[in-house]
């Protein structure tokens, strides 16, 4: 270090008087402003829109305190404290939106989460490369197309009066399933089409990961004579164990999403006993009964705690692998 | 010699068969409603397509195709698509670009004020309420605005640039270059692929958005293709419309209709998909290569 000697350090009362630094150290933070003032200007349009875009609504979830009118604006309407949350506390129809989000969230993570892994394993031992690529073709497409496209992929294929399915499971002589309009199996079509959206395209990661594995690993595998079982098992599972903890923290962060856009298009009145979920809710709360505040506190609730789950998995995360999102 | 065991054989047999199922499994959906399609009305109502039409026609498709409506939604759908995804990537870029200079005083903070966005945010109802007290309802900058800069994109575009060999900025400092100088000659060109790659996720996002235009648009000229879509799949509202106009088609049905105005929506994305799949998975790499 060029640096010794008593000099002014953080704190010791000296911080007027400026000794030169050493070489190595940062240069005052004014001159370097001033030098890129152009690369600070560049940064305004983005600043405004996040400031709009952004944190206006974040301000805009004040009205989950009150009383709000829109006529009246943030400004004018009545400050009501925690009554928005106390009537949601006490809402049978929250407790039931709020358990079927976890529900649906959780058959999601367990079902789904460990498909794209999977595909990434299988696709690891694929040789033909044709093959691989077709196949990676295929399973990613899903992913670009909306969620109206795919619910009228689905809504036709599912239909009860000439949809393949059950033209199928009625030639196996079953009975027509009405998979929409009913309860009991309204769930698994949720999943089912999340998971053929998501499932191939959520492995890309996966495989990226994979690609990252030192390859002489195998080679001194293949020399103690393991199976590419083993290998597949043994090595490139736990290979890639620290992207599957950050993937599954993420997902476990948005427990309290449980796919509003898919369910707002695939759901119905007969099946809210089962199909619906925060998002919804709040989506029929604010926009179709003009309860804005109440809803904004149902919102409100949802961010806070995804934020925390996200918060504290992160965390968990840090101290299980030593590797974390930020 | 390394032979191939048995339990490698099994495994290949286990794997290739189980990715062919996979890959079906994500074909069947759509070759049933491609038939549909293109069938003719009397072998969709009793029940007589499959996997393969039946009755041959294009006149469930060149209805859709003609249809002044659909034309319409077409149009819009293509306008915010374009638009958006040329202003987003120009957002994008000039709000990623400095973000990528670590070293420079305030940087972080900024970031971190962008990342917070992604952790939390304000939810439905406040930003229902923001656009319309930007008086943007009914106007297709709602479609727009709120989306060009996409935080997870910004961030990609932040990462690439972090990991542009430094020594190419430097030598051209040393000669005197401006800031700017350095972005128009050296950044702006070396930006292809990432600029490639994220122009795709926000086209992909414009073209597919129907939520918000639900939200924000109930103007039926202004409707863009996926809530047109919505209307006419998933809503029977539409029903009478479509009865009454092709009482003069013998081979149209409303059916037909449906599973054909879905392919003619998705076929511009399975046009252009399996070109610029590359840059899709490029794309991700560039962000998981954390400088």
């Amino acid at each position: 270090m060029a640096y010794q000697g008593p000099g002014p350090g953080p704190g010791d009362g000296s911080g007027l008087t400026r000794t030169p630094r050493a070489g190595k150290e940062r240069p005052a933070r004014l001159p370097q402003i001033k030098r890129n003032y152009d690369l600070y200007l560049l940064l305004v349009p983005g600043l405004v829109f996040l400031l709009l875009f952004k944190y206006a609504p974040i301000y805009g979830l004040v009205i989950a305190f009150q009383d709000f009118n829109i006529f009246a604006g943030i400004g004018g309407s009545e400050w009501v404290g925690l009554a928005q949350f106390e009537r949601l506390f006490q809402s049978p129809d929250f407790a039931r939106v709020l358990t079927n989000t976890i529900v649906i969230s959780l058959y999601k993570v367990v079902i789904l989460f460990p498909i794209p892994i999977a595909i990434a394993l299988l696709l690891n031992e694929v040789r033909l490369m044709w093959f691989k690529r077709s196949i990676q073709t295929i399973i990613y497409l899903p992913h670009f197309l909306s969620w109206v496209v795919i619910a009228g992929l689905f809504v036709n294929v599912l239909s009860p009066s000439g949809g393949i399915v059950n033209q199928v499971i009625v030639a196996l002589g079953g009975e027509p399933i009405h998979f929409l309009m009913d309860n009991s199996v309204f769930r698994w079509v949720v999943i089912a089409t999340d998971g053929w959206k998501e499932a191939g395209w959520n492995a890309i990661i996966f495989i990226a990961a994979i690609a990252g594995l030192d390859p002489e690993l195998y080679e001194a595998a293949r020399l103690d004579g393991a199976s590419r079982l083993q290998q597949m098992l043994l090595i490139t599972l736990p290979g890639i164990a620290s992207t599957i903890i950050l993937m599954l923290i993420l997902r476990v962060g948005n427990v309290l999403e449980a796919g509003t856009q898919q369910i707002l298009l695939l759901y119905n009145p007969t099946v809210y006993e089962t199909g619906d979920v925060i998002g919804t809710f709040i989506y029929r709360m604010g926009l179709s009964s003009m309860e804005y505040s109440f809803s904004t506190a149902v919102g409100l609730f949802e961010s806070l705690v995804g934020f925390a789950l996200v918060i504290g998995g992160n965390a968990a995360a840090k101290r299980a692998t030593g590797k974390s999102i930020w | 010699m390394r032979h191939i065991r048995a339990g490698d054989r099994v495994l290949d047999i286990v794997v290739y068969a189980w990715l062919a199922l996979c890959a079906l499994a994500c074909l069947l959906p759509f070759l049933n409603v491609l038939s549909k399609s293109l069938s003719a009305n009397w072998a969709i109502v009793s029940g007589q397509v499959g996997l393969w039409p039946v009755g041959f026609t294009f006149e469930n498709l060149y209805f859709v195709m003609t249809d002044s409506t659909f034309l319409r939604a077409l149009g819009v759908s293509a306008f915010v698509t374009v638009v958006g995804t040329l202003g987003a990537i120009l957002f994008t870029a000039v709000a990623a670009y400095p973000l990528s200079k670590k070293h420079l005083p305030g940087i972080k903070p900024i970031l971190f004020a962008y990342v917070f966005t992604m952790l939390f945010n304000g939810g439905l109802i406040p930003n229902y309420l923001l656009i319309k007290s930007l008086g943007l309802m009914n106007n297709l900058g709602a479609l727009i605005l709120p989306g060009l800069i996409n935080v997870f994109n910004m961030l990609l575009m932040k990462n690439y640039y972090e990991n542009l060999p430094e020594s190419l900025e430097e030598s051209a400092k040393l000669e005197g270059a401006s800031n700017l100088r350095i972005v128009l000659r050296i950044i702006i060109p070396l930006s292809a692929p990432v600029f490639a790659t994220i122009s795709l996720f926000y086209a992909v996002a414009f073209w597919s958005d129907w939520f918000h235009p639900l939200l924000y648009i109930t103007d039926p000229s202004l409707k863009p293709l996926q809530l047109y879509l919505r209307d006419i799949v998933l809503e029977a509202s539409d029903e009478s419309r479509l009865t009454q106009s092709i009482d003069n088609l013998l081979n149209v049905s409303p059916e037909g209709i449906r599973n054909a105005t879905i392919i003619v929506s998705t076929l511009p994305i399975l046009l252009v998909y399996p070109m610029l799949q590359k840059y899709f998975i490029k794309g991700i790499l560039i962000g998981s290569v954390k400088g």
